[in-house]
């Protein structure tokens, strides 16, 4: 496999890192005919906290996968970390574990590995992709668990805990491997509203603690008052972004007013 | 009695026809399920038709057809390797079926959720995906294993000296008649029962592990 280029700043793709820790230049993606990605932008800054919300279909959950490429976009430019991607080419599987080793994910559905306890869950990784010993690995996890408010938890399997627990399990695994950009698919949106405050609790201490967050949610409250940046989607398309207080409170477009109703009195 | 002694010292070669193809079955299956999961259709294609083949032509046709046929050729196999073989292509087949239904049972966010933790193809199959799919699939792996200790049987056809064979062989020269064949069935659900009893402990094992 061909050598990547590392973004050197010279070459002018119409994007501006390394000012940006996720840079995303002209997106594009189809499923089939269906024109998901329809050319977007977006700059998130380090220790920004960005919130992406929007109808559903919109292509939010599609914009965030992209930027661990889960899924491919056709086409587009992208910087992570410093690490540039041409999206229209297939990446090498080398670059493509770099790229997944600065950013972590969390999705909707925990995802946790229901073969494996909780300690497991957080060690495992750790140790198949950092190389971190066994006794490390574990001395991690358990830091970890406790910053999660789960240390009674380690021995237990997730199936025997809350979702809301599982949840909290879900984001100490991805913030084991240190990475520099954490990536949240409506992370609360299967969960009760009093479990989901325990989820929205811990991401404010990670938000606290300087990570640069991507955040897809419904939780208006989260983005604006732990966000800095709100990007508002539809129809493939960012449609309005901005400050999160400045576009609640005096949207610049009609649909904007018209979605933020709708989420705010349901 | 001497009948029944005979059918007996057979059951040996019962389970190294049946083992033998189910071993055989086995590697040939994964490597059928990672080229049918490839992405690559000059992989994929023919290893769907070596699955439909090993499924849609019967066993006994396999086993002449590779005792006989390739015995005109260059290669001379044993009646022991030709049942082995013929039998573990056969097995192959449906084997490589129930991984895809393992595979299948496996919810979609787990490979996922490998794959953005940046773990390695290998790491997400061995760690994460096989176990879960195993434990998916052990059912019916087991109903399959107990199939093929009774289905080794037509490799007497091609005159491997395994319980049918030596069955048929003592009836014919003893006034015992279909008698040993009624020995022969209560050693096959002997043989079988304990395997039976292994699976299903196994299967409770391991939904008490997870769960
Ligand atoms: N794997 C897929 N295959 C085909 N279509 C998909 C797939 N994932 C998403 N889509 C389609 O892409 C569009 C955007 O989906 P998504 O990004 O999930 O939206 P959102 O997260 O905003 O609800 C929808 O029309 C959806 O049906
Ligand atoms: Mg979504």
């Amino acid at each position: 496999m061909e050598e990547r280029k590392r973004y050197s700043g010279k070459v002018d793709i119409g994007l501006k890192s390394p000012k940006y820790l996720v840079e995303l230049a002209k997106v594009d993606k189809h499923f089939g005919s269906n024109h998901v990605l329809k050319g977007v932008s977006l700059r998130v800054k380090p220790g920004e906290v960005c919130s992406i919300i929007g109808p559903s279909g919109a292509g939010k959950s599609t914009l965030l996968r992209c930027v661990n490429l889960l899924e491919s976009p056709d086409s587009g430019n992208m910087v992570v970390a410093g690490q540039y991607v041409d999206l229209a080419r297939p990446l090498d599987k080398r670059s493509l574990l770099q790229l997944r080793r600065n950013v972590g994910m969390v999705f909707q559905s925990f995802n946790l590995f229901p073969h494996l306890s909780v300690l497991e869950n957080i060690s495992l990784p750790q140790r198949r992709v950092l190389g971190r010993s066994a006794e490390d690995a574990k001395a991690k996890s358990l830091e970890l668990l406790e910053r999660v408010g789960l240390a009674d938890k380690a021995e237990s399997f997730p199936s025997k805990i809350s979702g809301g627990q599982q949840q909290r399990v879900a984001i100490a695994r991805a913030l084991a491997l240190e990475p520099k950009a954490m990536l949240f698919d409506e992370p609360t949106s299967a969960l009760d509203p009093e479990l989901a405050q325990e989820v929205l609790g811990v991401m404010k201490e990670v938000a606290a603690s300087g990570m640069t967050m991507l955040v897809v949610t419904h939780e208006m409250n989260f983005a604006r008052n732990v966000g800095n940046h709100l990007v508002v989607m539809e129809n493939g398309s960012i449609i309005e972004e901005g400050d999160p207080e400045q576009i609640m409170t005096e949207p610049k477009l009609e649909r904007t007013k018209q979605f933020l109703s709708a989420v705010i009195n349901h | 009695m001497s009948g029944f002694l005979a059918v007996l010292a057979a059951v040996p070669i019962t389970l190294l026809v049946t083992i033998g193809a189910f071993a055989v079955g086995i590697v040939l299956a994964l490597g059928l399920t990672f080229m049918r999961r490839s992405k690559q259709p000059w992989l994929r294609f023919p290893a769907q038709a070596f699955v439909d083949l090993a499924r849609g032509i019967p066993p006994i046709v396999w086993l002449l057809f590779l005792y006989f046929g390739l015995g005109m050729g260059v290669i001379k196999l044993s009646p022991l390797q030709a049942g082995v073989l013929g039998l573990g292509v056969v097995s192959a087949g449906y084997l490589a079926e129930i991984f895809r239904g393992g595979l299948l049972a496996v919810h979609k966010g787990q490979y996922e959720a490998g794959e953005a933790l940046g773990l390695s193809a290998w790491t997400r199959y061995s760690k994460i995906i096989a176990p879960q799919a195993f434990k998916a699939m052990l059912p019916a792996l087991a109903t399959y294993f107990i199939g093929l200790v009774k289905d080794s049987s037509i490799a007497s056809v091609i005159g491997v000296k395994e319980m049918v064979f030596t069955a048929n062989q003592y009836a014919r020269r003893s006034d015992d008649g279909i008698y040993t064949f009624f020995l022969a069935a209560a050693i096959y659900i002997a043989v079988s029962i304990p395997f039976a009893v292994v699976a299903r402990r196994m299967e409770t094992k391991l939904q008490e592990s997870a769960k």
